[in-house]
């Protein structure tokens, strides 16, 4: 139902929040960047209840998701000459520059 | 006078562990694994040089931040016409389109469009997505690496993000928007 159907007849939204609040920090949410814990819990009850912020957020997380899982793989010999690197440095031992 | 003990204690305490961070962000800027190994290399020689400078606060931004600049000193000493040459973004591009990333992708329409989607979109808002969704960066940790506000991070991740769900909606997969 709408929002501003449901204040007319004195029903606040799902989570106290109407879909465009939630819809402007739904990234952030997403994106575990908000740090208000009850403001979190207020937009994990919106999107329980409202199917169609529910379902918005389910297409951003499978987005979220695929894109993460394209992460490739650091090749092993980098890392290890990269830590060996940088654990002679913290030996102290500097290169001369080249 | 340098305490070059409490120096490189410092340097093990807050570089070390940031090694696979620096060369998976330095993977997105170069796009190529041996430049990208130089690069994170050059970045802890620098760190290494201005440890006495860390304050100790925020360690990963901090080296984020020479990362970053490291970047730009080596693009600009090194070659300067490509920064400059559209027909090598262009190029760049198709080579990404063809490399193994693409080549990984899978078969399920969905994840094809939504990665389709993600290579087509323009470089700076793809750039933020890779950053925050592939290399795992906070907001304020991408806003480090791409020297742009914190707020001009969550409008291109916002816009970028819209523009692939917006595409799934077109090939009929996303939830419609409705009023």
């Amino acid at each position: 139902m709408k929002n501003w159907i449901m204040r007319l007849f004195g029903r606040t939204p799902p989570g106290g929040m109407s879909c465009h609040q939630v819809g402007e920090v739904l990234q952030q949410y997403l994106d575990d960047e908000l740090d208000d814990a009850e403001r979190r819990a207020r937009i994990h009850e919106h999107l329980e209840e409202c199917r169609r912020c529910g379902m918005e957020a389910e297409t951003y997380e499978r987005i979220k998701a695929t894109i993460a899982a394209e992460r490739p793989d650091l090749p092993n010999d980098s890392i290890d000459r990269l830590r060996e690197f940088g654990e002679r440095l913290a030996r102290g031992d500097e290169p001369s520059e080249p | 006078m340098r305490d070059e003990a409490a120096g490189e204690k410092a340097f093990e305490q807050y570089v070390l562990p940031e090694i696979e961070v620096l060369l998976r962000v330095a993977n997105s800027l170069t796009r190529n694994h041996a430049e990208a190994e130089d690069l994170v290399q050059d970045t802890l020689l620098r760190a290494y040089r201005g440890i006495d400078g860390f304050d100790g606060r925020h360690p990963r931004a901090w080296l984020l931040t020479i990362l970053r600049n490291t970047h730009i000193n080596r693009n600009r000493r090194r070659r300067p016409e490509l920064l400059r040459d559209p027909d090598f973004e262009n190029d760049r591009q198709a080579s990404l389109a063809s490399d193994e990333r693409t080549d990984a992708m899978v078969d399920d329409e969905i994840d094809s469009e939504i990665l389709s989607a993600l290579q087509a979109l323009d470089e700076p808002f793809r750039r933020v997505v890779e950053l925050v969704d592939v290399d795992g960066l906070s907001y304020a940790e991408a806003a480090e690496v791409l020297d742009v506000p914190v707020g001009t991070v969550m409008s291109r991740l916002h816009r970028a993000r819209s523009r692939i769900r917006d595409r799934l909606d077109r090939a009929g997969f996303a939830p419609r928007r409705t009023s």
